[in-house]
């Protein structure tokens, strides 16, 4: 079709007429096509990222043992296998549950000659399964941390330390009753909280100590995600223990929510206002454009082009510049978010395919809506742009 | 004649002085609110993250080890040590004291509770059923330099939900955990016998409930009632045995970790004047002899990390941002210069030189970007009002920073954008310009 054929020899020869100006045009939708595209995937990853952030506060959802007996004298305790009726993985999100069972024992450190014991005062100590305990208490490491099962170390709370006067690779001795257990100070830790005043010992040798074999007194639960997720979560797990109480640690669930709604919030912001200001770009850019094409446009419609079609060719112009601004802008953009998601989170974004043909698709609709002041080509009266009126 | 040729200029094409104007007072209006809802966001953030409650727990030096397993202190009544009530007032004159946004000391006591009266020969078998938590709620503190503060658990612990109200402060009230007041069947309005176990024998207190509490944690299983409570039940006097503190803290970077003992005094000073959880703890320490006072790693290890990111986030993203905006003004400017080419090479043709050229397009783009960025500064506060108000519920801080750096931004990017297409134009030759090639 000839008129076809001509349409795009028009519109070729547009956008070849002046370098420079296609140029600065293509660099401004390209820029504003990258901005967009790495804050776009910067925003879908930053939020994920955040919840996993959240984990630095530890366990947020515990699980108890049920039972409304009123006496609060002994602790409750349910069997070890609870554990692993909890699912290890919710919604794609890690999940990390350690069981404890706590007692009260009689702790003093043994001299590491006569094996005599020093005075010994009531402690609490905290049997734990795994080897996730640093996670699960967020403590500052002090020393590289490693656990043998079967190998009785334990560590120690910075006040239960300075009150047995022992430090780290002394052993302690703790009793309850008639069981006694040895074990080696792996290393102190401070947490700030009642940990401070704990053992933490591996969980058979809690159960030796307390004679409650295969039982624990507690699960504590890590799992990350955005709180609706978290809430799916505590409620299928609600539903999977019905014999257990299963209660997220408001202080930290709620806490989270409300940090994480106020961040994706200033997020979707800056996204809005930087789309905003790369149409702006882009429409200066167009205006430039109108100015210019004052003379072709009056030159087209002499010899008889409508406006409609003239418009049409403009368009098809700012569509051109739009696809091709965006897919060289968006490639870099994502480039750009991995690059910026490194220095941030200090793990690389990772490149989301859904975010690319967003960025482009965004960046044509800015380019077609920018070329908005070209629509006042169409007032244009060809004799008086012959005339050399401005 | 410079002064009029510009006047000319703005008064001959308004309507072209007018599009870019707005198109930079546009971009900086933008660049405006990003700019300032960033600025604020660090302090915002760090408000938000109050609603983990507190980040400081301060208990007496001389303590014995409590033995708490599941929020229940296992210890005898008598054994362990206090922490005067009187010296907390002391709390608001440290250096960093309008950091602290709240603190509430707690006293736990083991208490037997029931609807009903224990019989008079009965009295001597009752054993602790439950604990009491006294505490603070709305209490006003005594500061030293003659003002009160008002503080409570409600700042400490803000995940606390009550159903009713919390108790006053002078009367027999209490709030009561939800599942203490399941086992117990008791309601909001009734009362409720609590007997506290003194040397001398067991005491009895009647308390009427004002609301049940929903903590989600071993609290749900207690009462809560006015410090002064607990210690009349505890038989000692103005005493508490932990403090909890909530503190805007600035995240710990590798200085605030250092130790400061082994800082140079310069050094000590500047971290002693920053907002270092861990200065904060040591004021705290200064200020209540026979404290401990011990940073809640959880909260404030998990929350420095995050505002960390967030705040090298934000940053980048309002780098982002304003370098979008730079461009699109800048290519704004770019076009109203590329325009007057015609006029350029008339005045060439007239005589004028390039630099001469130069200056006066330079000196209009000026005026121009004054006008556009005061006037983009002005709409972009009012656009960071909005967006402040939407996201955390209060407009950010007006500050002077962000004119300064808006205005000069402008005015920055108007030469530049305008130095660009001026350059190409100071090689123009008249004669082919004015013949219209």
């Amino acid at each position: 079709m000839p008129d076809r054929k001509m349409f795009w020899r028009i519109v070729r020869r547009l956008l070849a007429a002046n370098r420079g100006r296609l140029l600065v045009i293509l660099l401004a939708l390209s820029a504003g096509a990258a901005v967009t595209a790495a804050l776009l995937n910067l925003q879908v990853d930053a939020k994920r990222r955040l919840t996993t952030e959240f984990r630095a506060f530890g366990p947020n959802v515990f699980i108890a043992p049920r039972g409304d007996d009123g006496s609060a004298t002994q602790p409750r305790t349910m069997p070890e296998s609870v554990i692993q009726k909890v699912p290890l993985v919710n919604e794609g999100n890690q999940v990390v549950s350690t069981g404890w069972l706590y007692l009260i024992a009689n702790a003093a450190r043994q001299a590491s000659k006569t094996g005599a014991l020093a005075a010994s005062v009531p402690v609490v100590v905290a049997g734990y399964t795994g080897g996730v305990q640093q996670e699960m208490l967020n403590s500052r490491p002090t020393a590289a941390h490693l656990l043998t099962d079967g190998l009785p170390y334990c560590d120690l709370g910075v006040k239960v330390a300075s009150t047995l006067n022992v430090h780290e690779r002394d052993k302690v001795t703790l009793r309850n009753g008639s069981i006694e257990e040895v074990c080696s100070v792996w290393y102190v830790a401070s947490y700030g909280g009642q940990q401070d005043n704990q053992i933490f010992v591996h969980i058979e040798t809690a159960q030796k100590l307390a004679q409650l074999p295969g039982k624990i007194g507690l699960v504590q639960v890590v799992t990350t995600g955005t709180p609706p997720s978290i809430e799916r979560f505590i409620r299928d797990l609600q539903q999977r223990l019905p014999d257990s109480d299963v209660r997220p640690i408001r202080q930290f669930t709620e806490g989270e929510a409300k940090i994480y709604d106020r961040i994706s919030g200033i997020l979707s912001a800056t996204v809005a206002l930087v789309l905003v200001l790369t149409g702006l770009c882009v429409m200066a850019a167009m205006t430039n454009v109108a100015m210019e094409r004052r003379n072709d446009v009056g030159l087209m419609k002499a010899i008889g082009g409508a406006t409609r079609r003239v418009l049409r060719l403009f368009l098809a112009e700012a569509a051109i510049l739009g696809l091709t601004g965006g897919i060289l802008g968006a490639a870099i953009g994502i480039l750009l978010s991995m690059w910026l998601g490194k220095a941030v989170f200090g793990v690389a974004a990772q490149p989301r395919l859904i975010v690319y043909p967003v960025a482009v698709a965004l960046t044509i609709v800015v380019a077609i809506a920018s070329a908005y002041p070209l629509r006042r080509l169409a007032n244009i009266r060809p004799a008086s742009v012959f005339r050399g009126e401005a | 004649m410079f002064l009029r040729l510009v006047a000319d200029s703005f008064s001959r094409r308004p309507r072209h002085k007018l599009l870019t104007g707005a198109a930079l007072a546009l971009g900086m209006a933008v660049a405006t609110a990003a700019l300032s809802v960033s600025l604020d966001v660090g302090d915002r953030l760090a408000h938000e993250f109050r609603s983990l409650g507190a980040n400081l727990l301060v208990t007496p030096q001389a303590d014995s080890l409590p033995l708490e397993i599941g929020g229940v202190d296992y210890r005898p009544v008598n054994a362990g040590a206090y922490l005067p009530e009187s010296d907390l007032g002391k709390l608001k004159t440290i250096f960093w004291r309008n950091n602290i946004v709240g603190f509430a000391p707690i006293l736990d006591v083991p208490i037997f509770v029931s609807r009903f009266d224990v019989l008079s020969e009965d009295i001597s078998k009752i054993k602790p059923n439950a604990s009491l938590i006294g505490t603070w709620s709305a209490h006003a503190v005594a500061v030293p330099d003659g003002n009160s503060y008002v503080t409570g658990i409600e700042k400490t612990n803000p995940w606390w939900q009550i159903k009713g109200n919390w108790f006053s402060e002078s009367a027999r009230e209490c709030v009561v955990g939800a599942n203490l007041a399941r086992k117990q069947g008791v309601k909001v309005g009734e009362s409720i016998e609590v007997y506290g176990f003194s040397q001398a024998g067991p005491v009895r207190v009647e308390l009427r409930i004002t609301g049940l509490l929903d903590s989600g944690g071993p609290e749900d299983d207690s009462i809560v009632a006015p410090l002064a409570t607990a210690q009349w039940l505890a038989a000692t006097s103005g005493e508490y045995r932990k403090l909890y503190v909530s503190a805007l803290t600035k995240p710990e970077d590798e200085f605030g970790r250092r130790d400061p003992s082994t800082l140079a005094p310069a050094d000590y000073d500047r971290w002693y004047c920053t907002p270092y959880i861990s200065s904060i703890a040591l004021q705290i320490g200064q200020v209540l002899p026979g404290a401990d006072v011990r940073v809640i790693r959880r909260v404030a290890d998990g929350e420095g990390a995050i505002l960390t990111r967030v705040r090298t986030l934000l940053w980048l993203v309002t780098f982002a941002s304003l370098l979008a905006a730079a461009l699109a003004v800048g290519a704004s400017s770019a076009a109203s210069v590329i325009e007057r080419r015609t006029e350029i090479g008339l005045m060439k043709a007239l005589g004028a030189g390039s630099g001469m050229v130069g200056f006066l397009l330079a000196a209009e783009q000026l005026l121009l970007a004054l006008v556009g960025g005061g006037l983009g500064y002005s709409l972009g506060i009012l656009l960071a009002r909005v967006v402040g108000q939407k996201i955390f519920g209060a407009a950010p801080a007006f500050s002077s920073l962000v004119l300064a750096v808006i205005v000069s931004l402008a005015a920055i990017v108007t030469l530049i954008g305008s130095a660009i297409p001026l350059r190409r134009a100071s090689r123009y030759k008249p004669a082919p310009i004015l013949r219209g090639e």
